[in-house]
């Protein structure tokens, strides 16, 4: 059978009167949801590993981190250009975000090879720490001005949006710690981030759902786009993904670790399940975007 | 000065003229549709009214797509023309997001119509058009340049379109926007388009 190239797809869709963006949630566009989710939980990693003193959360954050830029770098149509999207800081989202994610890269990668292979309890580790502390908390800020900017999609053109990726991108971070605790990996004081991860769990649930309530009142076509996450083609990813993974089990068995002891296995699982949860809501919010109906 | 341009829903017959002398004169590659015509039903029978309405891009005076652009391709010509320069596009497709009209076509590679097999046209046409860049309608730029009116409005059997200085006073398409009532899609945006319609 042949395959339905995707300027045919392109065709059918400007027949219908809510057309679905496909071009940040299909094919390379992928890469550019995994990119953010990446960014964004590498960078809530590094925010987190900083005050528990976790070198493994640092190394593992920045990693994180530096693989999204590469998803990031990879979505482009023209990546060998990407040093001109920083031209535009006065006006783009996308140029402060790189910005601020070059700063966090290039700042983390030079501490983290201090902490290695030099002294890093030096005036130049400290500045470089406060740079790349600076550095993430731009990069988790930045990216749903991205999505919030974007006119041309009601769902996504909110203030609500910024809100709830650095939601997202906090308890991604606190995820990817407790994942790191429950493999058995050395962090040094993780209980601290079990009733944060829990808070953060709980405030995004009541975030996603005023988040929600908010759009089905937001005109024809953030209504439509609702209707899809929540009974439409994206209902599935959104239920299993972002609700009960992301959702149920992280505020379920976060709250039965506040009373009792949760065996270093559970804890992985529950870090793991969340991430996946904080992946799913990026992209079901992405594949639910949809443009004004035209003519109007 | 401010290049607009009026559409008469009323001599509008849907033909898509405009559509296809638009891919002609620019050489897009397929699935890139810069110009498009769309049919509307409204009413129930018997009352029922069907209006043929073409699209493209409005040419903000306030575009949504040149605020987010990150690299300054998306550019606005002194004559209020929103264009993109190809060479400086990364293609992040942010603009597509941005655009309220979806006006924003990215092309993520080279093709053509014919599978294997590249025509003269699409030979010397193509040339004009990057792979994994964003292009759009540019009110045919070049041929404004050469004093000659968009392909879409030379060419409009109907005359249903009327180009011309949205801030002369007493340019026709001021004048047909005044006096007919010319309506703006989504004026609610801020975006303010340069293209007009007349009431059906």
């Amino acid at each position: 059978m042949a395959r339905t190239e995707p300027f045919q797809i392109r065709i059918a869709d400007l027949r219908e009167r809510y057309r679905p963006q496909r071009e940040w949630a299909e094919g390379r566009g992928l890469l550019l949801i995994l990119a953010h989710f990446l960014t964004g939980s590498g960078a809530g990693a590094w925010l987190f590993a900083v005050p528990l003193g976790s070198d493994p959360g640092l190394v593992i954050g920045f990693f994180l981190a530096a693989l999204g830029a590469v998803g990031h770098l990879l979505f482009l149509g023209r990546p060998e250009r990407f040093w001109r999207m920083a031209t535009r800081m006065g006006s783009s989202w996308i140029s402060r975000g790189l910005v601020g994610l070059s700063l966090f890269l290039v700042t983390a990668f030079i501490y983290l090879v201090l902490l290695f292979v030099a002294e890093h309890k030096t005036t130049l580790g400290a500045i470089l720490l406060a740079l790349s502390v600076l550095g993430a908390l731009w990069t988790i800020i930045y990216k749903g001005f991205v999505w919030a900017s974007s006119k041309g999609i009601p769902l996504w053109n909110t203030p609500l949006v910024p809100a709830l990726y650095i939601a997202y991108a906090l308890r991604g971070g606190a995820a990817v710690l407790i994942l790191l605790a429950g493999l058995g990996t050395q962090l040094g004081a993780v209980e601290p981030l079990e009733p944060i991860k829990l808070w953060l769990a709980v405030s995004t649930a009541v975030l996603v759902l005023i988040y929600l309530e908010v759009m089905r009142g937001s005109g024809m076509t953030a209504l439509r786009s609702v209707n899809l996450l929540l009974f439409g083609k994206v209902a599935l990813p959104f239920y299993v993904g972002a609700v009960l993974f992301g959702l149920i089990v992280p505020i379920g068995i976060g709250s039965f670790a506040y009373f009792d002891h949760v065996p270093s296995g559970l804890l992985a699982l529950v870090g793991l399940l969340s991430l996946l949860g904080d992946l799913s809501i990026i992209y079901c919010i992405a594949r639910a975007g949809l443009y004004r109906p035209l003519p109007a | 000065m401010r290049y607009g341009m009026v559409i008469d829903l009323k001599k509008c017959i849907g033909c898509t003229g405009c559509a296809l002398v638009c891919k002609t004169e620019n050489a897009t590659p397929p699935g890139i549709l810069w110009l498009r015509v769309v049919k509307q039903e409204s009413g129930k029978y018997p009352q029922v009214r069907r209006v043929s309405v073409p699209l493209q891009c409005m040419h903000c005076a306030e575009p949504p797509c040149l605020e987010v652009c990150p690299t300054g391709a998306t550019f606005q010509h002194p004559n209020g023309i929103v264009d993109i320069d190809a060479e400086q596009c990364v293609g992040c497709r942010y603009c597509m997001m941005a655009c309220p009209y979806d006006q924003r076509f990215f092309l993520s590679a080279e093709r053509t119509y014919f599978p294997g097999h590249t025509t003269p046209f699409e030979q010397a046409g193509y040339q004009r058009h990057q792979a994994g860049v964003v292009s759009k309608c540019n009110f045919c730029t070049p041929r404004l340049n050469r004093g000659l009116e968009p392909a879409c409005v030379a060419n409009c059997m109907s005359r249903a379109r009327t180009f011309g200085d949205l801030d002369e006073p007493n340019s026709e398409v001021s004048k047909l926007i005044r006096d007919r009532g010319g309506y703006q899609l989504y004026p609610e945006l801020g975006t303010n388009p340069s293209i007009y319609y007349l009431p059906p």
